[in-house]
């Protein structure tokens, strides 16, 4: 009787709550109040509706009504992806890892790349570094869509003459996602390396230590937030790569996790459910990496463009 | 005096010469130390660029693609066939062809990145309980995989019973019946253009965020003691800060928005007069396999961003200049 008592509060104490929440409320607080609960929303919604679809079943996805909490956490859309006895089986685990093998390659040379290219552009002097910095901005500039027709023919050109497989190989992916990124990631490390003092190195330079030892010994330890960035957003475009893939891979066994939810989309019986789960299995790791990483990764998605 | 005292990072005190040694070699490290990355972004990019010029000007097909320097030249032939196009011309209010569509689409949807992305920086931009959770929040739509948020668009707009939307809108009495979205002329240019102010505002909003929290205090101390309310400060100092900010992202973003094939492609497939000319350059190579069409789209498309650029760098920035 008395947990109720003190669950419910007494008639008095609520208008003392409705008075003390009116005279809270400003104009201001409202509007931000309501602009906020818009954005939150309008953010939170889709992936809630993301992950919730991919507990549904098939019969909760074409139902009458859509389902708006899953009546239990239903892995059906899940075994569809993964077991080898489903009847409608995508052999999903093939396609993340193919997604893995590029990414992570992708990210580690971009990294030691754009690590050596940033040092010469930040701290050497040489003709040609004008011309250098110009051709990144140009990257900058240019549609994906233009260069994939002359790569398609460079590299069919190439497979006709030296005779390896054009189509589904994962190394040509690898390099066309290094030409996209590298450019980024050297004017986003010279940025960096600009704020190491050059003291320091001189000192290393005095005591006659050589410039990749310089490099190797100061530099990079000062640079690792830096190095995590850059790190983490080649991985995170490798990862979600959508037109590169499409048109340089064919075989299903070959496709990377984006082209796959696109062949699952377009089967001819629709399976939302198995879609939004094999979604939910790319957004995860991404969200999470960013996330944890908050801090560094900020600095360099600003520092990436417009200064000041 | 010499080359090396006015670089004030080499001075040890060493003879001449061996300055003009030590400072060649630098440059030599420098070429080997950039040469990878430039090998990779001359090979990949800039040489493909130049070459999709003369694929412009060539007919290439399936057969002849992996021989496209045989091809045989048919000068501005494509270029020709992409202008008599019905998918690339204007043809009057009902069906404005991929070229309109395109700069319609890539202005409106840059403006509203950006005014989204403006207020979401205001909000955040006041103090709050959760104001830094809130912020991770706000920069999720942006980080997310293009195709899981495509997808997951496209089930929310579903014309099926199961769509959510339709649901929700019905439930409410809003709509009488279920709307295909995605599907309507008009109404599908439209969600487009939200869906990329959805997807885009939070970088707008870091880049106005961290201008908004360099802007200086004393500024808006000053604008009180004039007496001036909240939306007379917003007008005359935070906005007038924020210019050069907002002139660069909406030139980065314009660009970005022009050249965008994926966001289309995965919601309406360029279908129901959303078509681009990024998804019309895909049609015409890799599904009529017409590739030197297909290289004249994006060149159209290349020049129609470069005749941009130069009016956007003579009158918009020379103005911030004065």
């Amino acid at each position: 009787m008395t947990a109720q008592d003190s669950a419910y509060p007494s008639r008095d104490e609520r208008l003392n709550l409705i008075d003390r929440l009116a005279r809270w409320i400003t104009w201001p607080r409202f509007i931000f109040a309501l602009a906020m609960t818009f954005f939150l929303t309008s953010i939170l919604f889709p992936f809630y509706w993301m992950v919730s679809s991919s507990f549904k079943t098939y019969a909760e996805i074409g139902g009458r009504e859509p389902v708006y909490i899953p009546s239990a956490l239903r892995l059906d859309a899940y075994l569809e992806l993964f077991d080898p006895s489903n009847p409608s089986f995508w052999n999903f685990g093939v396609n993340i890892i193919n997604t893995i093998k590029i990414a992570v390659p992708t990210a580690l040379i971009a990294v030691i790349l754009s690590t050596l290219g940033a040092y010469a552009v930040a701290r050497l002097k040489f003709g040609g570094r004008g011309m250098i910095l110009n051709s990144i901005l140009i990257v900058y500039l240019f549609p994906g869509i233009l260069l994939i027709i002359p790569l398609f023919a460079m590299v069919s050109r190439i497979g006709a003459s030296i005779g390896f497989d054009v189509q589904d190989n994962l190394v040509v992916l690898v390099f066309t996602y290094l030409a996209q990124t590298l450019p980024v990631a050297l004017y986003m490390l010279s940025n960096y390396f600009r704020t190491i003092p050059v003291e320091i190195e001189q000192a290393g330079l005095i005591d006659g230590c050589s410039r990749i030892s310089i490099i190797w010994r100061i530099t990079l330890p000062l640079a690792i937030p830096a190095l995590v960035s850059v790190a983490i957003y080649t991985f995170m475009i490798a990862w979600n790569e959508f037109l590169y893939a499409l048109v340089f891979l064919n075989s299903r066994d070959m496709f990377t996790m984006p082209i796959k939810i696109n062949t699952i989309y377009n089967d001819p019986t629709p399976r939302p459910h198995v879609v939004m789960a094999a979604s939910t299995i790319m957004t995860i790791p991404v969200v999470v990496l960013f996330l944890a990483l908050q801090r560094f990764l900020e600095e360099g998605l600003t520092a990436g463009s417009v200064k000041g | 005096m010499s080359v090396a005292a006015k670089d004030p990072r080499l001075r040890p005190p060493v003879s001449r010469r061996r300055w003009h040694s030590l400072e060649a070699r630098e440059a030599r490290l420098a070429w080997v130390l950039i040469a990878p990355t430039a090998l990779i972004v001359f090979g990949l990019i800039i040489f493909p660029a130049i070459f999709s010029i003369w694929i412009s000007f060539a007919h290439v097909t399936l057969g002849n693609l992996h021989d496209v320097f045989h091809a045989p030249f048919v000068g501005l032939e494509k270029y020709r066939r992409v202008f008599n196009d019905f998918a690339f011309k204007w043809q009057g209010f009902h069906s404005w062809g991929a070229a309109v569509t395109s700069i319609v689409y890539s202005f409106t949807a840059t403006s509203l990145t950006l005014l989204v992305g403006l207020i979401a920086s205001l909000l955040l931009n006041r103090p709050f309980r959760g104001r830094g959770l809130a912020r991770a929040v706000f920069l999720i739509p942006y980080v997310a995989p293009i195709v899981s948020v495509a997808f997951v668009w496209r089930w929310i707009l579903d014309p099926r019973p199961s769509g959510v939307l339709n649901d929700i809108l019905l439930k409410l009495g809003a709509i009488d019946l279920p709307i295909a979205y995605l599907a309507t002329r008009g109404l599908a240019l439209l969600i487009v253009i939200i869906f990329e102010a959805w997807r885009y505002f939070p970088f707008a909003m870091l880049m106005i965020l961290a201008r908004l929290q360099a802007v200086d205090k004393t500024l808006y101390e000053a604008a009180d003691v004039d007496g001036a309310n909240t939306w007379h400060k917003f007008l005359h100092v935070t906005l007038p800060e924020l210019r050069y900010v907002l002139g660069a992202l909406f030139l980065l973003r314009l660009i970005w928005t022009f050249n965008k094939f994926d966001d289309i492609f995965l919601l309406t497939g360029g279908g129901f007069g959303t078509n681009e000319l990024p998804v019309l350059t895909y049609q015409f190579s890799f599904k009529s396999f017409d590739f030197g069409k297909g290289a004249a789209t994006a060149m159209i498309l290349l020049v129609i961003l470069v005749v941009f650029l130069l009016i956007y760098a003579n009158t918009i920035m020379k103005g911030t200049d004065e």
